[in-house]
């Protein structure tokens, strides 16, 4: 048997330590941007362009690593005028084909002169997908376009 | 925050411009564990989810009409040509083209530049590459601060002119 030992009572004062982590916390809780919802999951390129993307007013084509092709659109309003009302609280709509793609951008163009046209596409589909929706692009009359990358911090 | 107030009742009075009689203080101490524990898991998530990289874009403005023709001089015309195996060929004008290293490439682009102030690049990037080579050559292009550029399709006479130097 062991013989109990008088036992000192310690008391630690956590307020400094609360005061901390609730710093912590509140520039945590400011400073978050949740990753932004998108209609399919692509794995960025790497440039070291870095204009910031707009977050009003644009209209994106996601192309996925197996060419499936997404339309998104940032505003509700928009979004029951071109994908249809029961389509408006849904980001994007996957795209069939090509010419319905043209079909919905001349529209989506139409009803907001001022949307900006953005491509989001995988590091690794074939360009030959991306070439087709630059030409595409161009015969809608888009002839300013973004392509989303993400920074890269080396020179 | 409630901390310990762990005072004996009497040393209000022994203070200097305590006018309040010391009532009865109890002394109230608030086990703050669980709080600290709600706040640690809060500040966890809030960490663990946060992102701090957003992405950005790349502009690109394309001509109106592919019908629209432009006259360049063929001395500043630099053709570079991207095949999917990841080899890179340069020629200027109708010279024939040259291999040349991805990491060299930025080099030969300003060496270029500031030796024809008119340099337009044409940039073929074959069907079967990836989107991820032309934002390479893309980016390089912007780095090397030429802003006359333009893409290309990479046909089968472009095959045809790599395949005649280099064989196979």
């Amino acid at each position: 048997m062991i013989r109990k030992k008088g036992r000192v009572n310690i008391h630690i004062d956590m307020t400094p330590m609360v005061d901390v982590i609730m710093l912590l916390l509140t520039f945590f809780m400011l400073t978050t941007n949740f990753k932004p919802d998108v209609v399919a999951e692509v794995i960025l390129p790497l440039s070291h362009s870095a204009i910031k993307l707009p977050e009003t007013d644009v209209v994106t084509v996601v192309v996925t690593k197996d060419n499936q092709l997404y339309m998104e659109l940032d505003s509700q309003v928009l979004r029951a005028k071109i994908f249809g009302e029961e389509n408006k609280l849904r980001l994007g709509i996957p795209v069939p084909d090509k010419n319905t793609l043209a079909d919905l951008l001349i529209r989506a163009r139409v009803a907001n002169p001022k949307l900006r046209t953005v491509i989001r596409s995988d590091m690794s589909t074939p360009f030959g997908q991306i070439e087709d929706i630059i030409t595409l692009l161009q015969k809608v009359k888009i002839t300013r376009f973004s392509l989303v990358t993400m920074l890269e911090e080396t020179t | 925050m409630a901390g310990a107030d762990l005072a004996a009742p009497d040393s209000g009075k022994k203070k200097k411009g305590r006018k309040r009689k010391g009532a009865k203080r109890i002394s109230v101490r608030i086990d703050m564990t669980p709080m600290v524990d709600v706040i640690m898991l809060l500040l966890t998530f809030f960490m663990l989810t946060t992102v701090f990289k957003l992405p950005q874009t790349m502009e690109i403005n394309i001509p109106p009409d592919m019908k629209t023709q432009v006259e360049v001089p063929m001395s500043s015309l630099m053709t570079l040509r991207y095949t999917a195996d990841s080899t890179l060929y340069y020629n200027m004008a109708v010279e024939d083209p040259q291999k040349v290293d991805f990491k060299d490439l930025r080099t030969l682009l300003i060496e270029k530049r500031n030796a024809i102030p008119r340099l337009i690049v044409l940039v073929k990037v074959e069907r079967e590459g990836t989107f991820n080579q032309m934002v390479d050559v893309m980016d390089e292009i912007n780095m090397a601060e030429i802003t006359r550029f333009s893409l290309a399709p990479f046909t089968d006479r472009d095959k045809a002119i790599i395949r005649k130097v280099f064989g196979a």
